[in-house]
């Protein structure tokens, strides 16, 4: 080795060093004073998201968002989130959060239910909020946030019904869960309503309800489902074989494997279409907005920030808060390929209808085409 | 090199500051928390922004410098009180007497985190000893929880039955789940990393089947999620569930593994057929050691063990089991065999490196619960550590290193199969 190369390797060694004695130093002087500092510290938000993280364009996003929306009009908030990489983190994730003084800890998810219930019964006088999901142990600190997204899911069938040009519509899900379930239950009764109230006979493949009610605790039936919330692939194939079965209109229930329906309508041509699901899909999803008939909305971004905002002016009461058309908890928004107006007056009709309790979403009340 | 020898005993500072495993290990840490800053800094706004400003106005340089130390200092120093202790928080506790379990909460989500990665780690070391990539003991893992949980589930029996009887069965789930590439690779000579890890896949798609079948699956439930393990089939937190802390007996469990492991390799003589094996199969097969008997019994016990590690995770920490058991980013058999490399799969460092991976995850999460800076700069730090601990050579001149006495500059593994 030269002796140039020697020099240079020690300087190198010396900068590095001295560098990290500098770090060092400033972190532990750092800590020292910033240790017992932690006292009257502005409202805190803070939500515990599942394993999709803050990015999945879904539910946690949708969570974190109703978070950034309530920060909007609270300014003095401070609003934080903690990723889950499994489910293993969830007590670990929101005993974090307990630590820290946050004022509410929102948590995503029916997984994080017994998770939750623990840490609430642990902290009687930490708020908790918890999406999509209803403790089957009620505690006064926990305000559970449920959808009845069946509601919107009957204006998504009536839309895809009243749209179709072949007379078949489908619908698939990610995973047999209520949660799932509940919107394609609604979507079946809302073609099979229309079917029946104004003389069509449209088709509607990929769920078939079983006999009795569908609720949030249970919707049973046999479906089609992709077996995650991931695999595009698979929803692409799912869908380009609706097409073949011959179906235009696809609801995909299955978070961001809608994105391969969107491919495959794509792959089809003009004539074939998505129905997105969650949050309004020409916003999540713009660019794909003129593949999509309409959104079947869920209420997670209103009903999280409301339940922030109670929990941040000191009116926060515990139980559960379910979203429906009528508090626009659920809701149908309308997509890029545009409606007949008449289609959309009987849809707001219907609408009316289901607030008002006269019209069922139970697609057993209505006869099978 | 003209000092005596003895001369350079005597002088510990002299001797740690030399490339022995142990203080290239330590030096790697420097640089890996080094790399971890300077992803701090080129990927916070606020930093970037400040010293945008040193442009226009190099006076503002203080600034920037302070507001780099600032963020730098924040992050890391979350990550410390976050996985070992509060200093403020301490002081708290012991002039108040009161909020002991806040106090000791980080040591102990270090202590739960690493228990199970700890009795992984011994596997995959062990198996890496005989010159075997098992890396399949996240498959191994995850059958291993499921068995167990299925025992500590659905049999209900009293506790000084039940819960040995869990544990077992979390062996054995692990031990069926390495025999079979064990016997592919001792009798038909299939590789064992292409048939490990093919058979995570296969595990993987049996958890969701058992968890979403009626046994199994908690009644009244459509979701992918088992029963709740029974009581007297859970590791009980050690300061009892009223003290809050998570840190359970899974510790003790691992504690007599890191005893086994160390007794194994160092004392028995199967551990010295094994060790012999690793070092050169060829000498092995010349001495009289069966080596298919060998390789498959490595598996039994890699495997067995990184079972154990499952059920000890789902018996200690969630109780239950669902779909995404031990799956993704929270994969102990995958992490296992970064911590068995940077413990250069001896017991002992294991206990270290899985400490020191612990503390990142742990105090990664607290870093981004406090600063906003995303938990995978752990990621970033432990990958960094790995690195530099896989290139000594490069440890050695970065910090001029002297060379080791003796010629401890041994490789951690030898690359693929033989």
């Amino acid at each position: 080795m030269h002796r140039g190369d020697k020099g240079r390797g020690r300087r190198l060694a010396t900068t590095l060093a001295s560098a990290s004695v500098v770090l060092g130093a400033l972190t532990m002087g750092a800590g020292a004073l910033g240790g017992a500092a932690s006292a009257a510290t502005p409202f805190k938000a803070c939500v515990v998201t599942d394993t999709g993280g803050i990015n999945d364009k879904s539910f946690n996003a949708s969570a974190w968002k109703g978070l950034q929306d309530a920060k909007k009009k609270f300014p003095s908030m401070k609003i934080t989130y903690l990723s889950s990489q499994s489910s293993s983190d969830y007590v670990p994730n929101i005993n974090n959060f307990v630590h820290q003084g946050c004022g509410i800890i929102v948590t995503v998810g029916f997984l994080m239910d017994q998770a939750t219930a623990a840490a609430a019964n642990a902290h009687p006088s930490q708020k908790f909020a918890i999406v999509d999901d209803a403790p089957k142990t009620k505690s006064h600190n926990v305000l559970a946030l449920q959808y009845e997204t069946d509601q919107g899911g009957f204006l998504g069938g009536m839309l895809a019904a009243g749209m179709t040009k072949t007379g078949t519509v489908a619908t698939y899900g990610g995973m047999n869960f209520p949660a799932v379930t509940l919107y394609m239950n609604g979507f079946v009764a809302g073609v099979r309503y229309y079917d029946k109230t104004y003389g069509y006979k449209v088709k509607a493949l990929g769920w078939t309800p079983a006999k009795g009610a569908c609720s949030l605790a249970t919707c049973n039936g046999t479906g089609s489902f992709i077996g995650n919330f991931t695999d595009q692939t698979a929803g692409k194939q799912m869908t380009t074989n609706f097409f073949s079965q011959g179906a235009d209109i696809v609801f995909p229930v299955a978070g961001s494997v809608g994105l391969g329906s969107i491919a495959a309508a794509q792959q089809a041509g003009k004539g074939h279409s998505v129905m997105w699901v969650d949050s309004n899909g020409c916003i999540a999803d713009a660019a794909d907005c003129s593949w999509m008939v309409g959104t079947v909305a869920k209420g997670v971004e209103s009903s999280v920030m409301n339940a922030v905002l109670s929990a941040a002016r000191g009116t926060f009461k515990g139980g559960t808060y379910l979203g429906t058309l009528k508090n626009n908890g659920t809701a149908l928004e309308y997509g890029g390929i545009p409606a007949p107006a008449a289609l959309k007056a009987k849809i707001a009709k219907a609408k009316a209808g289901i607030i008002a309790g006269r019209i069922s979403v139970n697609p057993n009340s209505y006869p099978a085409s | 090199m003209s000092e005596a020898p003895e001369v350079t005993r005597r002088l510990s500072w002299r001797r740690l500051y030399s490339s022995r495993p142990v203080a290239v290990t330590i030096f790697a840490l420097v640089l890996g928390l080094f790399v971890g800053a300077l992803v701090i800094v080129t990927t916070t706004a606020a930093v970037l922004t400040s010293w945008r400003h040193v442009f226009s106005s190099p006076t503002s340089i203080g600034h920037a410098i302070k507001i780099t130390a600032d963020t730098v200092g924040a992050a890391y120093r979350a990550m410390f009180t976050g996985s070992i202790l509060s200093p403020g928080q301490f002081w708290h506790s012991v002039t108040t007497g009161q909020g002991w379990e806040q106090t000791a909460t980080p040591l102990s989500e270090t202590l739960t985190y690493a228990t199970p990665l700890i009795i992984t780690s011994i596997g995959v070391g062990i198996a890496f000893q005989t010159g075997l990539f098992n890396i399949g003991a996240n498959g191994q893992a995850v059958l291993g929880g499921v068995l167990g949980a299925m025992v500590g589930s659905m049999l209900h029996m009293p506790m000084f039955l039940h819960l040995p009887l869990t544990l077992a069965c979390g062996f054995l789930g692990g031990a069926l789940a390495g025999l079979v590439p064990g016997l592919l690779k001792a009798y038909t000579g299939a590789h064992e990393v292409i048939v490990t890890i093919m058979f995570n896949y296969v595990i993987y798609a049996f958890l969701l089947f058992s968890v979403l079948s009626t046994p199994f699956q908690l009644p009244g439930q459509q979701n992918d999620i088992s029963r709740t393990i029974d009581p007297s089939a859970q590791l009980p937190p050690l300061f009892g569930v009223a003290s809050g802390l998570r840190v359970n007996y899974g510790i003790v469990v691992a504690a007599l593994v890191v005893l086994f492991a160390w007794w194994f390799l160092e004392r028995s003589s199967l551990g010295f057929d094994f060790r012999v094996t690793g070092a050169n199969p060829t000498a092995a097969r010349a001495s009289g050691i069966n080596a298919k008997v060998v390789i498959v019994l490595v598996f039994l016990i890699s495997g067995g063990l990184s079972g154990l590690a499952g059920i000890v995770q789902a018996a200690s920490t969630t109780h239950y089991i669902d779909g995404g058991f031990l799956i993704g980013n929270a994969g102990i058999g995958f992490t296992a065999i970064t911590v068995a490399l940077l413990g250069r799969n001896r017991p002992g460092g294991i206990v270290w490196s899985s400490l020191l991976f612990a503390a990142l995850g742990v105090g990664g999460r607290s870093m981004q619960a406090t600063t906003g800076i995303p938990l995978d700069l752990a990621s970033v730090i432990q990958s960094a550590i790995v690195l530099f601990v896989a290139t000594p050579v490069l440890v050695k001149e970065i910090f001029r290193l002297r060379t080791a006495p003796v010629a401890t500059l041994e490789l951690a593994t030898k690359g693929w199969g033989s």
